[in-house]
């Protein structure tokens, strides 16, 4: 077990630094397999440690950082919760470095690519596996940084490095709230371990375990692109489309998540943080479904229903439900990766065009990306029956069951979100695959933010290692659901029963058969009517009205939408205006004119002062004569005061 | 003594700062500032004299006869200066010879 822990951090982190320092200089065909292989062994190691897993074990490899009674070591805690992630990372992201392959074949930076993809893994792992805070901090700052770096890998493109830059910075604001926390937690209880901080929340006044919470929760938005920190994550789609897939599904924005939960037993506590909780996530929920029905880049729409999803996850977690948020954290994992990579296939074939109304009919033309891009939608939208329906559903049914104004109005809310996020899923299936082949006059409109129209629009081919791997995922994700089955379906379901040991994971009341289903009739209901909304604007007789207003100029509350509720502009005139004029008056009003005029001044006084005696020397003999005489008078005068007195 | 010390004195010192003023004011012309420097030399010889009667010691008295032979010896000088001057720019002004200037 200690040997597969070590290997499942090692691996990846070896093939990064192998393509890092010498990847460039082998060959390609060389890079590419190292970074699949050491992700597959990984894999490989997780699923014999899953083999081997009978009780959550800890293992502490060396001491990392120590100092008097504080003690970070590089110690490792494999639970249930643990190893199930473990299990999907490695998976999903191996599947994605395999379709990197074909996404990236063109690209000369392929070592830089694969090496930073690696250490992705690598810091998502670290985190996952960490036993400690700060151990879990260095995975948190990891994966941020890689993140950094990848959305902004074609950095040659201002706009593609500033989208690196604002990812880094907006989540750097988050991660300052989570080590406020760590470094309280400590000094409130005298420990950094996760193990043993998650039994001592009873022992700290509720307010103190509140703020903790919010704090924590802070960390969790920024990571996980929740509202108020949500900006991020729609401008990552910068980076190369695998990239994408890797921060949506796996590595980087499901770290909020999984810091929620995996400090629920601590801030879970305080009911307060938990409604805090649950409130950031079914409103960043609904938020994010809003804005994703008026987009039309296609992976903005993706970008979007991430942020929503991972609001569901956020309210199952407040909820308490942190095993249906873990369900829909695997599930989401399976389904948002093969929408990602369904989409890079499309936008390859069509030549790097986003704006879904320049696609259309692509059904017949990639059939292979179809079938399982229809699956992932299925999930997405919570069709009843698919993985995603199962998962989302247990987050709703939690939520409902806790009652009270506040759950209930989230349920609704949640329940709202479901039907738009059929309709706005069915509408990027519809527009982008169904219909007539894009007829030119919808293509790219001139104001669209790619500004890409390709006159000639052909749809070459898709490298089979990039539709191979689709099919794994959506399998995965359709029957995801067969991991948790409810309990009137006659199981008790895979995963709660494997999650239920871990303190706070079970849940704390059974919820009725009666109950649960009507509930699921609800859902699936949301997501019929979407789907019957969707269908009866984007198929048949009024598409093509539909698409001509649509891609036409957008009226003020479809922009709206759009820029994502204007929270951009908020930040801009709250936060952002305000900076620049606090740095230009520091900048041009206390460095240049106070600070740097004072020392000028300084030296052009003492200039002057110095040239006042030189402007003496004039070389004339009258200047001398009066000087002599001055002198001599203040002599004389001095004499003559002295003798007077 | 017929005269009193002090008004010797105030008429050495009017004459010294006569011919102080003139030196500083006519520097327009070399040859006055000498004869400035002459009236100023000649206020100090006073003195010495004057001096030398007060206290009825000769020592004054041979310091005039020196400063005399001094003053004959530095005017030659000086006098030839101001030709071998003049014939350098055509002028007696001193601000015209500033060379000197650092």
């Amino acid at each position: 077990m200690k040997l597969y822990l070590a290997l499942i951090l090692l691996l990846p982190l070896c093939g990064g630094l192998f393509n890092a320092l010498v990847g460039r200089r082998l060959p390609r065909r060389l890079g590419e397999a190292v970074a699949c292989a050491v992700i597959w062994g990984a894999f490989a190691c997780a699923v014999l440690a899953f083999l081997q897993f009978t009780t959550p074990v800890k293992i502490e490899y060396a001491s990392w950082l120590s100092d008097f009674d504080f003690k970070a070591p590089i110690a490792l805690y494999l639970d249930q919760l643990s190893l199930s992630l473990t299990l999907m990372i490695t998976f999903v992201c191996g599947l994605i470095h395999l379709y990197s392959i074909g996404y990236m074949k063109d690209d000369p930076s392929y070592a830089r690519y694969f090496a930073l993809l690696n250490i992705f893994v690598f810091a998502m792992l670290t985190l996952i596996l960490a036993e400690n805070l700060p151990l879990l901090y260095l995975g948190w700052e990891g994966v941020g940084f890689c993140s950094y770096a990848l959305i902004g890998f074609w950095y040659t493109e201002e706009k593609n490095a500033t989208a690196g830059r604002k990812a880094f910075i907006v989540t750097r604001i988050g991660d300052t709230a989570f080590g406020i926390a760590m470094i309280w937690m400590f000094q409130l209880f005298g420990t950094v371990s996760i193990t043993e901080l998650n039994t001592m929340g009873f022992l700290m006044p509720a307010g103190v375990v509140t703020a903790l919470g919010i704090l924590l929760l802070i960390g969790a938005a920024g990571k996980s692109a929740q509202l108020p920190l949500s900006v991020w994550l729609p401008d990552a789609m910068a980076g190369p489309t695998p990239v994408s897939a890797q921060i949506h599904a796996a590595t980087m924005v499901t770290a909020g998540v999984y810091l929620l939960a995996r400090m629920f037993p601590l801030i879970g506590v305080s009911p307060t943080a938990q409604a805090a909780i649950a409130l950031t996530g079914g409103v960043t929920a609904f938020y994010a479904a809003t804005c994703a029905c008026a987009q039309r880049d296609l992976k903005r729409i993706l970008a979007y229903s991430t942020i929503s999803q991972i609001g569901y996850m956020v309210l199952g977690v407040g909820a308490g439900a942190l095993t249906a948020s873990t369900f829909h954290l695997l599930t989401h994992a399976f389904f948002k990766a093969l929408l990602f990579l369904g989409a890079g296939c499309v936008i390859t074939a069509l030549h790097h065009q986003q704006d879904i109304f320049g696609m259309g009919g692509l059904k017949k033309e990639l059939p292979k990306v179809y079938w399982p891009f229809l699956a992932g939608a299925l999930c997405l939208a919570g069709f009843p029956g698919s993985g995603g329906f199962f998962s989302k559903d247990a987050i709703l049914a939690a939520v409902f069951e806790r009652g009270g104004p506040l759950y209930g109005g989230l349920f609704s809310l949640g329940l709202l979100t479901a039907l738009l996020t059929s309709f706005y899923t069915f509408r990027m299936l519809f527009v982008v695959f169904h219909g007539a082949s894009a007829p030119l006059s919808h293509q790219a409109a001139p104001d669209s933010h790619q500004g890409m129209v390709n006159d000639n629009r052909s749809v070459s081919g898709v490298e089979p290692v990039m539709t191979l791997t689709l099919i794994p995922l959506a399998l995965l994700g359709l029957l995801g659901g067969l991991l948790n089955l409810p309990a009137w379906l006659g199981s008790h379901g895979l995963l709660s029963s494997f999650l239920g040991s871990i303190p706070g994971f079970s849940p704390a009341e059974h919820i009725s058969s009666m109950t649960e289903i009507m509930l699921q009739i609800a859902a699936a209901t949301a997501c019929i009517i979407g789907l019957g909304l969707a269908r009866s604007r984007y198929i048949g007789q009024r598409r093509a009205t539909s698409l001509a207003t649509e891609s036409g100029a957008a009226p003020a509350g479809i922009r709206f939408l759009q820029s994502g509720w204007m929270l951009d502009d908020l930040y801009r005139v709250i936060f952002i205006r305000p900076f620049v004029s606090l740095s230009r008056l520091l900048w041009k009003g206390i460095d240049e004119a106070a600070i740097d005029g004072s020392l000028d001044g300084l030296a052009r006084l003492t200039a002057r002062l110095g040239g006042l005696p030189a402007g003496w020397s004039t070389g004339r003999v009258a200047t001398s004569l009066l000087a002599i005489a001055g002198g001599m008078m203040v002599i004389l005068g001095y004499l003559v005061w002295s003798m007077v007195s | 003594m017929i005269v009193p010390l002090e008004h010797i004195l105030i008429l050495a010192g009017l004459l010294f700062f006569l011919g102080l003023g003139g030196l500083l004011a006519w520097r327009a012309n070399l040859i006055m500032m000498l004869v400035c420097i002459e009236v100023m030399l000649n206020a100090v010889m006073l003195i010495f004299v004057a001096g030398s009667t007060r206290w009825g010691n000769a020592d004054g008295q041979i310091f005039a006869v020196f400063i005399m032979a001094l003053t004959s010896a530095e005017v030659s000088l000086a006098l030839a200066m101001v030709v071998y001057l003049h014939r350098r720019k055509r002028t007696v002004n001193t601000d015209a010879f500033s060379e000197m200037k650092g």
